[in-house]
């Protein structure tokens, strides 16, 4: 009797899971399985699974006079530098915000938060003006400046919500150990902190990897980053699938398998303090 | 080794008082407990000591130097956390040792020091292992290791036992006393238990609300309470409170109207006169199931602990504990009568003040050294 009242449940979260997987993994894995596909199977009018696979897609998209490398190193290094930023200083701030009693800091906090709050399409017009002002058209420090716009609030919120996790007690007893500040942040409270510094980066380089809006407006010839290179492959004469889907899959695959490597400490970072 | 002294300490976090002014000596040596309900400041005086939080107003003075300006490092402290705090990324070795690798010293020299703490704590077998490896107790004990390998000139605790299990707690607090004579330090300890401050203090300071009540030896907080709280702070069962009327005032006591009769309490009786109400105060330790006696009450709850037996009466539209012998016939519902020894008895003024007894107890001037000292 019992097992039967559980079984069914069980069978019930399992047809779900099935269909959310289902409904989250065919676009990507028919992504990926099309990126190895001839153009001629890629376009046939009946999907086909079995196929001999190539290479020509990826060895085009980096062989030609358009190649990705460009688009490639534009994205490594705008989304891996704002990512930095972001996280250095929203470690800093977000210890600061958990620990230092000040007045009022819960509204301050808000306040950071809700910066993020703005959808991009408000801020994209303002930026733009702001950017044709300070020169920062078509350079690599507007584009990290436009992804901090929104990756620092996120930043410093998530890096808040970690520290105010860390009982304070650690870095006290540092301090009556003999620790500096500094040196209780440093030896203590940083390396207590990995789950939530990589939760945060992690999150943050997405965010900017992905980007298309922003690198759409303010990139030029020399900053543009792989969504761009994408989407310069629908043009009006047609659409170049093979090369758009490995693009694609370039794009997808590096978070994927980022995300799985740190999964634990992805896992233990969001729910943190969710679960007491 | 160390001294402290708290002059006019104040505290106050954004416009509430929550340390009113406590002065307080702190010998060389001597094992010092806070003691208090909870709110009642005494970990933030604590940490104040520390320097984990800083003064208002007042001076604290180690070995006489004023050290309000001095940050936790360099006061040359060491403090248990209730939490313990252990660091959970580093071994039990890294943790003892951390204070000394801040301090440069060499990793053989730290090692060795390490050691020695170690053995004196049986923690040796553990060095390697991280703290979420360890059992509470241990966790406690490597807490305390940190804190010897300091060798700081004063120890702080901060209701270290809280977190444990009553055994636990127990054999860590014979522990204490133990490592505080092998010592031979200054140490602060911070509780809300009053059996923890009685058995390992030198000296006890009851807080309330920010402000001492009293300080002295655990026997003279026992025997000459100084108010009505620290009275029923101290001791368990709690003590009886019963208001009375003064019927005369002498040199010899006051004699105050009880139901079946009056009776003399030893106390000075300046300012006071027949006809003024007090309240009399007895232990349940002190009462004593009496055919004869002066106040009756009728049998609640009796609970039976083997040596010692709890009653507790309706006497009078409040309850009141009675402690008798273990092998007392008695059943609920049952009427008694008892009595008390006056010179056990405490009267205190409308205000809560203690009237001052006439005669002091032996052994309110013993401390824990004599305690240990075998008699010659």
């Amino acid at each position: 009797m019992t097992t039967s009242k559980r079984w069914i449940p069980l069978t019930f979260k399992v047809t779900l899971l099935t269909l959310l997987l289902v409904w989250t993994l065919i676009p990507i894995i028919w992504m990926v399985l099309s990126s190895f596909k001839p153009n001629s199977v890629i376009t046939a009018n009946t999907p086909r699974i079995f196929f001999t696979p190539t290479l020509e897609h990826y060895a085009s998209l980096f062989s030609s006079g358009n190649s990705l490398w460009p688009y490639l190193l534009n994205s490594l290094f705008i989304a891996g530098v704002s990512t930095l930023i972001a996280v250095v200083l929203g470690c800093m701030a977000g210890f600061g915000l958990s620990r230092i009693r000040i007045r009022g800091k819960q509204h301050l906090a808000f306040w950071i938060i809700s910066t993020r709050m703005a959808p991009i399409a408000a801020v994209i017009v303002p930026l733009y003006l702001l950017f044709r002002y300070l020169y920062l058209l078509d350079t690599h420090a507007g584009l990290i400046v436009a992804y901090l716009s929104f990756n620092l609030p996120f930043a410093i919120w998530l890096m808040t919500a970690f520290f105010d996790d860390l009982p304070p007690d650690l870095e006290e007893a540092a301090m009556i150990d003999g620790a500096t500040k500094f040196q209780a942040f440093r030896y203590v409270v940083l390396p207590l902190m990995t789950p939530g510094l990589v939760t945060t980066a992690i999150l943050c380089f997405i965010f900017a990897w992905n980007d298309y809006a922003f690198a759409q407006t303010f990139s030029g010839p020399s900053t543009q980053t792989i969504p761009i290179a994408a989407a310069q492959l629908l043009t009006q004469t047609g659409i170049d699938w093979g090369k758009l889907l490995a693009i694609g899959t370039i794009v997808v695959c590096p978070m994927a398998i980022a995300g799985l490597l740190v999964k634990r400490w992805l896992v233990q970072g969001l729910t943190l303090g969710a679960v007491k | 080794m160390a001294t402290l002294q708290l002059n006019d300490i104040v505290k106050d976090f954004g416009g509430t008082q929550v340390i009113k002014g406590v002065d307080l000596e702190v010998k060389d040596r001597e094992f010092v407990v806070f003691v208090g309900p909870s709110g009642c400041g005494k970990s933030t005086l604590m940490r104040m000591i520390a320097g984990l939080e800083s003064a208002t107003a007042g001076d604290i003075k180690v070995d006489g130097k004023r050290i309000n300006e001095v940050g936790p490092a360099e006061r040359g402290l060491a403090m248990v956390f209730q939490s313990y705090a252990l660091y959970p990324h580093m071994t039990v070795e890294d943790n003892m040792g951390f204070s000394l690798r801040l301090a440069k010293v060499k990793k053989a020299e730290r090692r060795e020091k390490v050691l020695a703490a170690a053995r004196i704590l049986q923690l040796e077998p553990l060095l390697d292992r991280k703290p979420r490896a360890l059992s509470g107790g241990q966790r406690q004990r490597v807490a305390i290791g940190r804190a010897i390998v300091r060798n700081p000139s004063i120890f702080l605790f901060d209701e270290p036992l809280s977190n444990l299990d009553a055994a636990l707690r127990v054999q860590m607090r014979i522990e204490l006393a133990r490592l505080h004579e092998e010592l031979d330090a200054t140490m602060i300890y911070v509780t809300h238990d009053q059996i923890e401050a009685m058995t390992m203090a030198d000296k006890i300071v009851v807080l309330q609300d920010g402000e001492v009540e009293q300080i002295g030896s655990p026997m003279e907080l026992y025997h000459h309470p100084c108010n009505r709280f620290v009275a029923g702070f101290i001791g368990s069962p709690k003590m009886n409170f019963l208001d009375v009327e003064v019927r005369e005032a002498s040199g010899e006591g006051i004699n105050v109207a009880l139901p079946g009769g009056d009776c003399r309490v030893p106390v000075m009786g300046d300012g006071v006169s027949a006809g003024d109400t007090l309240t009399l105060g007895i232990r349940p330790e002190h009462l004593e199931l009496d055919e004869q006696g002066p106040l009756e009450g009728k049998i609640v709850v009796i609970e039976r602990l083997g040596g010692a037996t709890s009653l507790y009466l309706e006497h009078g539209g409040s309850e009141w504990i009675l402690v008798a012998d273990g092998d007392v016939a008695l059943h609920v519902h049952d009427q008694v009568r008892f009595s008390f020894a006056p010179t056990c008895a405490h009267l205190f003024k409308g205000d809560g003040e203690a009237l001052t007894h006439l005669h002091r107890h032996p052994l309110v001037d013993i401390d824990r050294q004599e305690n240990r000292a075998k008699p010659a």
